[in-house]
């Protein structure tokens, strides 16, 4: 009980946040917000039962992104204003108010969060076994390893992670001929 | 390496007792907790991703308190080098070897086959002797790059472009 | 109502996320604030994924040496938004590079300065 009640906590924190860094018109102030909405989305992520997300989401969402969006406008300019909040673009309101709407009226049809009769358990009624219960049973007997997330990672999937390191390498290539710089430091 | 008059690196660094303290503190802690999350994510939570970008953070967080510049000259540029392409060979040789040994790309019981070692020594090669390092030199890659900023140095200066560049890359010796 | 948010509150923050993203990605003129625009949308997405792999009263993907699992929260989701948080961070460094060097050409940041500095070129 306590549980939901600290996660519903940390939605409203969230979305708060979220908001704040929509409106904020001092860019220094958004960034500062959205590293404070991605702390509040890692702790939402553990009470989720992700903590290898979250320790991420806080190392590198709430970490390093911060560190570069404050890099890059102390490198470029930080537009100075004396309004603290932008302009509400009304047009662009209606068009994402109805994207929203759109989004929510499938709200109802959704499994309710955390219910054992969500499609990735398997259909009702059918004896299938889903990729989350074959990784959950046979994790341990089939690598070794008992965090499934990196068993899954390096193990079952270890080809997708080949891709998504290669692609960080790439960025991190990218990144630099961007700049146009030949040293990696 | 020499800066312009017009440049200094420095206007993002100001010398504060209380953040070269903490980092003193705190820096081999984050350390040790990076490696301790990329050698042992098989078994707890965590794993070559997060322990990886933990070791590229405590980097960024000593170039904070010590200087970018001073940092940037005691990580060496072949030393980043080396943990990113590194990183990507052993894993692309992780992968040919099971290959070689009759398995398919990243089949870690062809190793188990052949010479008797666990499954489980094979993911450690990849989580660590991959992943981390690349993620770990990414991280600090990205971050001295976005720190030295781009360098007009052929383009029109006027004033406010002159100002957004970083120490010049021509002629600096490493 | 309440009841339905309540038992779907993830979701429900997911779609006003992507909103609020979506919203500064075409409200916001400063690039660099477009760019976490792009950000927020994209962990609103990693926000489903995570409440998708859930299940109540279960444990972290940990499974035990012995004896059979109990209820655990599905592990695929999890590697798939662990990955994409990295590359999310990689391609986010891109963005900003081409900002830097979108600023050391034309000298601002703002979009409709931008489309009017190269509709005088």
């Amino acid at each position: 009980m306590i549980e939901t009640a600290v996660a519903y906590t940390l939605a409203i924190f969230i979305l708060l946040a979220a908001v704040a860094t929509a409106l904020f018109r001092d860019v220094l102030s958004a960034i500062v917000v959205f590293g404070a909405y991605s702390l509040g989305m890692a702790i939402l992520y553990t009470f989720l039962l992700a903590p290898d997300v979250a320790m991420t989401e806080a190392a590198i969402g709430a970490g390093v992104t911060t560190i570069l969006l404050l890099l890059t406008i102390a490198r470029t300019t930080r537009p100075s204003t004396d309004r603290l909040f932008e302009r509400i673009n009304v047009p662009a309101v209606i068009v994402v108010g109805a994207f929203v709407l759109v989004l929510g009226t499938l709200l109802p049809d959704m499994y309710a969060v955390g219910t054992e009769s969500a499609p990735i358990w398997g259909e009702q009624g059918v004896l299938t076994e889903t990729p989350s219960l074959y990784y959950i049973e046979n994790t341990f007997s089939d690598t070794g390893a008992q965090n499934a997330v990196s068993a899954v990672l390096a193990s079952y999937r270890g080809f997708d992670t080949f891709g998504e390191a290669v692609v960080v390498f790439a960025a991190a290539i990218a990144v630099l001929l961007v700049l146009k710089r030949e040293v990696f430091t | 390496m020499s800066q312009p008059d017009s440049y200094t690196n420095s206007d993002t660094y100001s010398e504060s007792q209380v953040i070269l303290t903490s980092v003193r503190i705190i820096a081999p802690f984050t350390l040790t907790y990076g490696m301790f999350l990329s050698l042992h994510g098989a078994d707890t939570p965590g794993g070559s991703f997060q322990g990886g970008a933990i070791i590229g953070v405590t980097v960024l967080m000593l170039a904070f308190a010590f200087g970018i510049d001073p940092t940037r000259k005691w990580v060496k540029s072949s030393f980043i080098a080396g943990l990113i392409t590194g990183g990507v060979t052993i894993f692309i040789a992780t992968g040919l070897f099971t290959m070689a040994l009759g398995g398919n790309f990243l089949e870690y019981d062809a190793i188990a086959d052949t010479f008797g070692i666990a499954h489980y020594w094979g993911m450690e090669a990849i989580e660590v002797g991959g992943v981390a390092l690349i993620v770990a030199g990414a991280v600090m890659t990205l971050f001295f790059a976005t720190a030295a900023g781009f360098t007009p140095e052929r383009h029109g200066n006027d004033t406010d472009s002159a100002r957004s560049g970083s120490g010049p890359e021509v002629g600096r010796d490493d | 109502m309440i009841e339905l948010l309540a038992s779907r509150y993830a979701y429900a923050l997911m779609f006003v996320l992507m909103g609020v993203g979506m919203y500064m990605m075409i409200a916001n003129q400063n690039l660099v604030k477009k760019l976490i625009g792009v950000n927020l949308f994209q962990t609103a997405i990693f926000l489903f994924f995570v409440a998708v792999a859930y299940v109540e009263g279960g444990s972290a993907p940990i499974v035990p040496t012995e004896g059979a699992p109990g209820a655990m929260a599905s592990p695929l989701p999890h590697v798939i938004v662990l990955t994409a948080i990295v590359v999310g961070i990689a391609l986010t460094a891109v963005g900003l590079a081409l900002i830097v060097r979108i600023h050391s050409e034309y000298g601002t940041l703002r979009e409709d300065t931008l489309r009017e500095v190269r509709a005088d070129e």
